[in-house]
């Protein structure tokens, strides 16, 4: 696998349209390796080590969690790190969202998110999901086919969480127009991204109006509950406060869950008995989801920022080094995983895989983007059968030929065309 | 410094010396126990860090609030000692506790 001795991660376009080489070349050379070509990254594939890092947060900072080496800001790594890290977030309002936050900020916004991801509100949602399913399944229910990506999996990954925080439907029209272009999220190729032109922007606005709407004038709705979410000391924390928690949650729901849809169309076509396996037993979607989870989890690689000298898989890792957690390696650690590049559903620790982070930064969407998964395969067994990607279009299973997002953090497709038949 | 004694659903136990203030689960966590998966990382938002309080000490703990119920129901579990280790505070009341934890957190 030598070629990937000089591979650059956050530049090359076949690393990133395959990352899984890649991974196993970082592999061999141990659970914790040097990057081939820059000495502040340090590659995390191991399971165990990987673990152990999302759960020290003394010792590494989610500073640089979405960016990685590419904060715009220059570390000095001779000097303490947890100045630095102040000071960057102050120069950089990105870099204090809730999933770069680190203790205790993050116990502030997370307590704003907690008011807003309940399971009693998680229930209410799923009872929104099987409507829109339906409602966007006959959009296109006509034609025979769809493109799972932006006829599918954009508008409803958009519109659950615009039902989840409450936007009032008439406004859900206008919600499903803000997508952003790929380019404009972090972790683009390269290192450059425009987060100033994200749509996210706009969704803000409109976020700042609803709050200090409902502050002024109380209903029995979802808004005035999130308008009135106290922080951990008791507080009502600062309406823009709220709307960074609460428009984050469109960035953070929206690719990410776009692909969960793509992955399991992907394994349906690849193994055409699956769907009837499912079809037979229903119960078992939950399994196959997990499964889907673990091979094509959206955020291939995620960083921490080491703060103080510390030694992991035994590599010594010095203040200012970004550790970039290869989620989707380490969900393929033969150590946890028996023959781990297999898609196998029925494997006995499927749900130990690291798709949604671990620690206090774990993904605050997972027990909603696994119902969405769920409530979306439920509804297109109802309507159609015989679901296989478009082999005109992509090529044959194995060989799939598919843009990627050229991205180094998030793994997906721009485009996925898919067949079926018509049940009803 | 207070006693707590975890054990696995086959009957091993671990028992560690957990610091005051510190959550029942992170005491367990640092101590590398892994039968407490604790994937939120103590945010009450995951319901993997299970354990089974024995019937005489439940009285000694704060009852659980809201949000600890809501996600204990969530995750089906219906044993009438479980609690969420990351909402339980460790005080000086719990020297010598034992509980036991679920075979699987999921
Ligand atoms: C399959 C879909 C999804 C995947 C693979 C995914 C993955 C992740 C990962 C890996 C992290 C942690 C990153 C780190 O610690 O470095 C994370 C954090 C987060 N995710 Fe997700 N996510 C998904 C869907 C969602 C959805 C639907 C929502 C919204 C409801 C969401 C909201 C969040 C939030 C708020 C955080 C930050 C939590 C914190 O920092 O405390 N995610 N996600
Ligand atoms: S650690 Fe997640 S609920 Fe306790």
């Amino acid at each position: 696998m030598t070629k990937y001795e000089k591979a650059d991660v956050f530049n090359d376009a076949e690393v990133t349209a395959d990352p899984y080489p890649f991974f196993e070349y970082l592999r061999e050379m141990g659970p914790v390796t040097r990057d081939p070509l820059r000495d502040d990254v340090v590659h995390v594939t191991g399971y165990d080590e990987g673990n152990s890092i999302f759960k020290d947060d003394e010792n590494f900072s989610a500073v640089d969690c979405t960016t990685g080496p590419f904060l715009p800001y220059a570390f000095d790594r001779s000097r303490d790190m947890d100045e630095q890290i102040a000071d960057c977030r102050k120069q950089f309002p990105f870099a204090d969202s809730i999933i770069n936050q680190d203790l205790p900020a993050h116990n502030r916004s997370k307590s704003i998110l907690n008011g807003i991801i309940t399971p009693a509100r998680l229930k209410a949602n799923e009872e929104f999901m099987h409507t829109l399913a339906n409602e966007i399944i006959d959009e296109f229910i006509d034609d025979g086919r769809f493109d799972v990506v932006s006829q599918y999996g954009q508008p409803f990954a958009q519109l659950v969480i615009a039902d989840l925080l409450g936007v009032p439907k008439e406004d859900h029209n206008e919600v499903r127009g803000l997508i952003g272009a790929p380019d404009q999220m972090p972790g683009t190729l390269g290192g450059q991204f425009d987060f100033a032109n994200n749509p996210l922007m706009k969704m803000g606005m409109h976020f700042v109006q609803y709050i200090t709407d409902r502050r002024a004038n109380p209903r029995d709705d979802v808004l005035t509950r999130l308008a009135h979410q106290t922080v951990d000391d008791g507080s009502l924390p600062d309406p823009l406060e709220v709307v960074a928690v609460a428009t984050f949650l469109f960035g953070a729901g929206q690719d990410t869950t776009v692909q969960l849809f793509t992955g399991m169309m992907r394994y349906l076509s690849e193994y055409p008995d699956l769907e009837d396996r499912l079809r037979a037993d229903r119960s078992r979607i939950p399994d196959f989801i997990e499964e889907v989870l673990r091979m094509q989890g959206t955020t291939k690689s995620t960083f921490r920022l080491c703060r103080r000298p510390i030694t992991v898989g035994g590599v010594d890792i010095a203040p200012g080094t970004h550790v970039m957690l290869h989620l989707a390696g380490m969900n393929r650690d033969p150590r946890k995983f028996e023959n781990p590049g297999k898609f196998d559903m029925d494997r006995s620790n499927l749900r130990t895989h690291v798709t949604f982070g671990r620690g206090i930064h774990a993904c605050a969407g997972g027990p909603l983007a696994r119902a969405e998964g769920r409530v979306s395969l439920e509804r297109m067994f109802d309507r159609f059968r015989n679901i296989r990607i478009d082999e005109e279009k992509h090529g044959s299973p194995g060989q799939w030929e598919f843009d990627y997002l050229m991205n180094y953090s998030l793994r997906g497709v721009l485009e996925m065309q898919v067949l079926f038949d018509r049940i009803d | 410094m207070v006693k707590i004694t975890y054990i696995e659903d086959n009957g091993e136990r671990h028992t560690v010396d957990a610091p005051l203030g510190l959550s029942m689960m992170k005491a367990a966590v640092n101590q590398g126990i892994e039968a407490i998966v604790a994937e939120c990382g103590g945010n009450c938002a995951c319901g993997t860090c299970r354990v089974y309080i024995p019937e005489e000490w439940r009285d000694r703990l704060q009852p659980p609030e809201e949000s600890e119920s809501e996600m204990i129901q969530y995750s089906g579990d219906e044993d009438p000692g479980v609690r969420l280790s990351c909402q339980i505070p460790v005080t000086e009341e719990l020297d010598g506790i034992e509980v036991r934890m679920p075979k699987s957190q999921y």
